[in-house]
């Protein structure tokens, strides 16, 4: 009997929320998908960088929006990709002048900070949507969250401590950029298609082991629409991985190793090198 | 002032051209960077020739090199204490063979010299904590070669001088009794044929062992003279002795980094000593053909030109006054 009326009344219902979507023309949210060229990277002996392709496409997208990006450039769809590496924690030094030797005075340590993080646009951050949105979202490398957790200053120094931590948090991003850590693309992210988005990102032969995220932003109009984000892992593999966990988590079977081999490769050349 | 750096323009241009070249870029899974095998190879070669051609270790200029081409210098301290074990361990089998070591002097020197390196350990982890092992490293490094090269400079010129008027003559060793003879815990050191405090012994292994951790160096070019001039070793067991102490204060070292700090990266250990030991083996040929007061001469002024390098780059204003250092690694 229960199943009879549920059956019964799902009749009447469901030709009304069919009636009501075709009333109202409502369409669907626009939305982002996303995909990876590799969501692992391997590092092997060999390894000098590389690079990623993050591509995408815009689901359900607002014609309106789609045509006047064409002509326009104004009122159109954006996308902001983002690849961010493990967290960290991270000392930043300054050398100070003592006794007329450069040496490391005041530190700043920062927690939370993206060991690589690099970033690509279809336009500037600022026309793309509000500063708060692109804040809150931490787009862009002013915008990242890094806490700052410990602050050593220098005696004598007339600095506030707000300013020594904006100074050091400056100095952070640039000294992230200079290591190819920290990598800005303006304009970056090429429509293929009205709706289809590629770009492609450098992964640095430094690049920090561990699990780095892929994110992509839509927004429209100034506004924030939606987000997806796709795991990439950077490991080391063969030997580079082995001499790695070995070194770290067995340090006294590593070092002896490293011994061996050593001794190994003087007895070699003695008997390779002998005199007689 | 300018001072142009000619090594790192030398060293750009050398890695410029060969970085094109297939197999050249190799990635060091310690101090996590890829690098160009030929420089490394080359500056082992290099250093190996000039540590074959004197007869010294070569520890002292290749951790500065290192430094030089951007290993991390933690990273340059530790590796180059497991090149040295490869180095000095063949030149201590052949001392062994011929006979020429004091074992039961290498022995008590090698006590001090694992308390050091301990100690020198210790010393490391704490400085690195605290963000001045780095500079540590410079200065330790523009004192100790600064003097050692202006001593060379000196004492070879006057060697040179002294030739010049009489080749014959050699000066000996004072006989008179030092104040190391009057402290206690006295040996017996056949071999030697001393009879010596132990204390005098330990001390000079342990600092040897401190040097031997903080700075990368098996630390010959002090404990050679000190053997000779303080403990009157006779000469004929300096060199193997001193060899065998280094061998295994080295390795003790590789060991105490590894499980301490990580730090010891054996693909960049192995580059260098291959190279290392091929160079000793030219550097040995071309030294039978140079006079020795010459050759420390040479030696002299390659130290003191290292010094100069690295006494500029702590004096003058760096171009970024600011340094990450990621915390736990």
């Amino acid at each position: 009997m229960k199943r009879f009326l549920i059956v019964v009344l799902s009749f009447f219902i469901a030709p009304i929320f069919m009636m009501k979507g075709a009333v109202a023309q409502e369409r669907p949210k626009s939305s982002i998908q996303m995909g990876l060229s590799d969501e692992v990277i391997e590092i092997s002996s060999s390894f000098d960088g590389t690079d990623i392709i993050v591509f995408g496409s815009i689901e359900n997208p607002d014609p309106m929006l789609v045509s006047e990006q064409q002509m326009l450039g104004q009122g159109r769809y954006d996308v902001v990709v983002v690849l961010s590496g493990p967290m960290q924690e991270v000392t930043v030094r300054r050398k100070e002048k003592i006794l007329g030797i450069w040496a490391n005075g005041a530190s700043v340590k920062f927690g939370d900070v993206p060991a690589s993080y690099a970033y690509a646009t279809t336009r500037p951050l600022f026309e793309i949507a509000e500063a708060v949105d692109v804040k809150l979202l931490q787009i862009g490398l002013e915008n990242l969250s890094v806490v700052p957790r410990e602050v050593e200053e220098v005696e004598g120094t007339a600095e506030t401590a707000e300013d020594l931590q904006r100074v050091f948090r400056e100095s952070l991003a640039r000294l992230k950029i200079d290591k190819d850590l920290f990598e800005e693309n303006i304009g970056g992210v090429q429509f293929l298609s009205p709706t289809l988005f590629k770009v492609e990102l450098p992964i640095p032969a430094n690049v920090p082991i561990g699990e780095h995220t892929a994110r992509v932003f839509l927004f429209a109009d100034g506004k924030f629409l939606d987000a997806q984000f796709e795991k990439i892992s950077v490991r080391k593999i063969g030997f580079e991985q082995f001499t790695y966990n070995l070194a770290h988590s067995n340090g006294l079977l590593y070092g002896i190793i490293a011994v061996l081999v050593a001794m190994f490769t003087g007895w070699a050349a003695s008997v390779i090198f002998r005199k007689d | 002032m300018f001072l142009p750096q000619w090594d790192a323009i030398f060293l750009r241009l050398a890695v410029r051209l060969s970085s094109r070249l297939p197999f050249v870029n190799i990635y060091l899974p310690i101090a996590e960077m890829s690098v160009n095998i030929l420089v490394l190879f080359g500056m082992g070669a290099g250093v190996g020739f000039l540590s074959g051609m004197f007869g010294v270790g070569g520890g002292f200029l290749m951790t500065p090199l290192l430094i030089f081409y951007n290993i991390p210098p933690a990273v340059a301290v530790a590796t180059e204490a497991n090149q040295i074990v490869a180095s000095s361990f063949s030149g201590a089998l052949a001392h062994f063979r011929r006979g020429t070591v004091d074992i039961k002097l290498g022995v008590v020197l090698l006590i001090g010299g694992i308390a050091g390196s301990v100690i020198g350990v210790a010393i490391f982890s704490e400085l690195r904590k605290a963000g001045q092992l780095d500079l540590i490293i410079s200065i330790l490094y523009v004192v100790f070669l600064g003097s050692i090269g202006t001593l060379m400079c000196i004492e070879s010129i006057n060697a040179i001088r002294k030739s010049r008027r009489s080749p014959e003559e050699v000066a000996p060793l004072p006989e008179q009794k030092n104040w190391i003879t009057n402290l206690p815990f006295k040996v017996r050191f056949e071999k030697s044929q001393l009879y010596l405090s132990v204390i005098p012994i330990l001390v000079l292994g342990m600092l040897v062992g401190i040097l031997a951790s903080i700075m990368g160096v098996g630390g010959g070019f002090i404990m050679v003279p000190a053997m000779i001039y303080l403990l009157r070793v006779p000469t004929n067991v300096v060199i193997g002795t001193s060899l065998f102490q280094i061998m295994f204060v080295t390795a003790f070292t590789t060991i105490a980094q590894s499980a301490t700090n990580q730090t010891v990266d054996v693909v960049l250990a192995f580059i260098l000593m291959v190279g290392g030991v091929i160079g000793a083996q030219f550097g040995a040929r071309a030294g039978t053909k140079l006079k020795g007061e010459q050759l420390r001469a040479l030696l002299g002024l390659i130290v003191l030109a290292v010094c100069a390098r690295l006494g500029w780059d702590l004096v003058n204003m760096p171009t970024e006054l600011f340094s990450l250092d990621l915390g736990g690694h």
